[in-house]
C-alpha cells in the first residue's frame, strides 16, 4: 500500500476514539440537565462542574485529534 | 441621561449585502486555496535570529508576532480600564464595564471554590482566562493566516501580481517550483510552545501554592510514608496512590497543553478547509463556532487551573489526625 494512503487511513482510524468522548459528554450533559431541571437554583454550580467534566471527557477526543493531525501533517 | 444607541439597520444591511456580493465575485475571480498546513510555527527567514550552543537556533516565528500583538491589545485594554477607574465615574461604561462584568463573574466563581485563598488564586485564573481569550479570538480577525510573505517552495502555486506590491496566489498548482505562503501572523494557540509554557506555569504555580498553604505536608501527598510502618498493608496502598498523584501532576501538563492546542489548531484547519470548499457564506457559521470554542477553551483553561490550585491549598484527608 502507498504510504500516503496508509497515512490517511490511519488518521481516520485514530479518530474512532472520539466515540467514547461523545458518549461521555452525552451522559454528562444528560445528568447535568436532569439535575438543573429538578433543582433550578443549583444551576450555576451544576454548570460549572458540567463544563469541567466536559473538558476532561473532551481531552480524550483531543488526544485522538492530535494523533490524527500528527499522522497527517508531520513527517 | 444617556442617549439611546441608534441601530443603523437601514444602512448596515446594504453594507452587509455589498460585502457579500463583493466576496462572491472575489471568490469567483481568485478562488481561495488550501494553505500548506504544518504543526510547527513558520519562521520568516531561514537565517536564525541568534543561536545558543547546545540548544540550537532561534527564529522569529509568526506566532511570536501574534504574542506581541496580543500583549499590545492587553496593554491597551488595561490602560483604558485604568483611565476609566481613575476618572471617578461610579458606573463604568463601554469596554471597562464589560471587563468589570467579566472579572466579577470570575471572582465569584473563584470565591465559591477557593474560599480564603481567593485573593491568591484569582489573579492566575483571571490572567490566564483573559490572555487565552484574546489569543484565541485573534483567529477571527480577517487577514490572520492569509496575508504573508510568498516563499519559493517545492510544490507551490502560481502567483500573479494584481496591484503593484500586492500579489495573490492562483489556484493552479505547479509540478515543481512555485510559491507557498508564510503568514505574517498565525494564531498563537496553534504553537505548542505557547500552550506547554502556559501549562507549565499553571502546574508549577499549583505546587508552589500548595506548598505555601500546607508547608512540607503538601509533598507527603506524593511520597506518602506516614502510614507505611504503622499499617503495613494499607500503607503500601497509600504509597502507591501517592505515586499515582505524582504521575497525574505530569499528565496535567500534557492534557492542559494538548487541549488548548488541539482545539484551536483543529479550528483553524476547519476554517481553512471550509473556506476552500465553500468560499462564500458558509465560513460565517464556522466563525461563530470558533468564537464559542475560543471562549470555552479560555474559560476551561483558567477554571481547571483555579480548581487544581484550590484543591492543592485545601489539604487532603488525614490532616486533622496528624496534629
Amino acid at each position: 500500500m502507498d504510504v500516503a494512503a496508509a497515512k490517511l487511513i490511519g488518521a481516520g482510524l485514530a479518530m474512532i476514539g472520539t466515540i467514547g468522548a461523545g458518549l461521555g459528554i452525552g451522559v454528562l450533559v444528560n445528568g447535568a440537565v436532569q439535575g438543573i431541571a429538578r433543582n433550578p437554583d443549583a444551576s450555576g454550580n451544576v454548570q460549572t462542574n458540567m463544563i469541567l467534566g466536559i473538558a476532561f471527557a473532551e481531552a480524550v477526543a483531543i488526544y485522538c485529534l492530535v494523533v490524527a493531525l500528527l499522522i497527517l501533517f508531520v513527517g | 441621561m444617556e442617549k439611546p444607541r441608534r441601530w443603523r439597520w437601514g444602512v448596515n444591511r446594504w453594507f452587509v449585502l455589498l460585502f457579500a456580493v463583493l466576496g462572491f465575485f472575489a471568490a469567483k475571480v481568485y478562488p481561495p486555496i488550501l494553505p500548506h498546513i504544518q504543526l510547527p510555527a513558520e519562521a520568516y527567514s531561514h537565517n536564525p535570529l541568534f543561536s545558543l550552543p547546545g540548544i540550537g537556533e532561534f527564529h522569529w516565528t509568526n506566532t511570536l508576532t501574534a504574542l506581541v500583538i496580543a500583549d499590545i491589545i492587553l496593554f491597551v485594554i488595561a490602560l483604558m480600564v485604568r483611565n476609566a477607574t481613575r476618572s471617578g465615574k461610579l458606573i463604568p461604561s463601554g469596554l471597562s464595564g464589560a471587563i468589570e462584568a467579566l472579572l466579577e463573574v470570575l471572582y465569584n466563581l473563584t470565591e465559591t471554590t477557593a474560599g480564603k485563598w481567593t485573593k491568591t488564586i484569582f489573579p492566575f485564573f483571571a490572567t490566564i482566562t483573559i490572555f487565552v481569550l484574546v489569543v484565541n479570538w485573534m483567529e477571527l480577525i480577517p487577514g490572520i493566516d492569509s496575508i504573508g510573505i510568498l516563499e519559493p517552495s517545492e510544490h507551490g502555486y502560481q502567483i500573479k501580481e494584481i496591484l503593484p506590491g500586492v500579489t495573490t496566489i492562483l489556484k493552479d498548482k505547479m509540478e515543481t517550483g512555485g510559491y507557498a505562503l508564510i503568514p505574517f501572523v498565525r494564531v498563537l494557540s496553534t504553537d505548542l510552545n505557547f500552550t506547554v509554557g502556559l501549562a507549565l506555569i499553571s502546574v508549577v504555580m499549583t505546587q508552589v501554592l500548595g506548598a505555601r498553604a500546607l508547608g512540607i505536608n503538601y509533598f507527603s501527598k506524593f511520597l506518602n510514608v506516614k502510614t507505611l510502618f504503622s499499617r503495613p498493608i494499607f500503607g503500601v496502598i497509600d504509597f502507591g496512590v501517592g505515586l499515582l498523584e505524582l504521575i497525574s501532576e505530569f499528565s496535567k501538563i500534557l492534557s492542559f497543553s494538548f487541549r488548548l492546542f488541539g482545539n484551536i489548531f483543529a479550528g483553524s484547519v476547519l476554517l481553512f478547509v471550509i473556506g476552500t470548499l465553500v468560499p462564500v457564506f458558509a465560513q460565517t457559521i464556522f466563525l461563530m463556532l470558533e468564537f464559542f470554542v475560543g471562549l470555552i477553551q479560555a474559560i476551561v483553561f483558567g477554571m481547571l487551573t483555579m480548581v487544581f490550585m484550590s484543591q492543592a491549598t485545601q489539604g487532603h484527608g488525614e490532616h486533622a489526625e496528624v496534629h
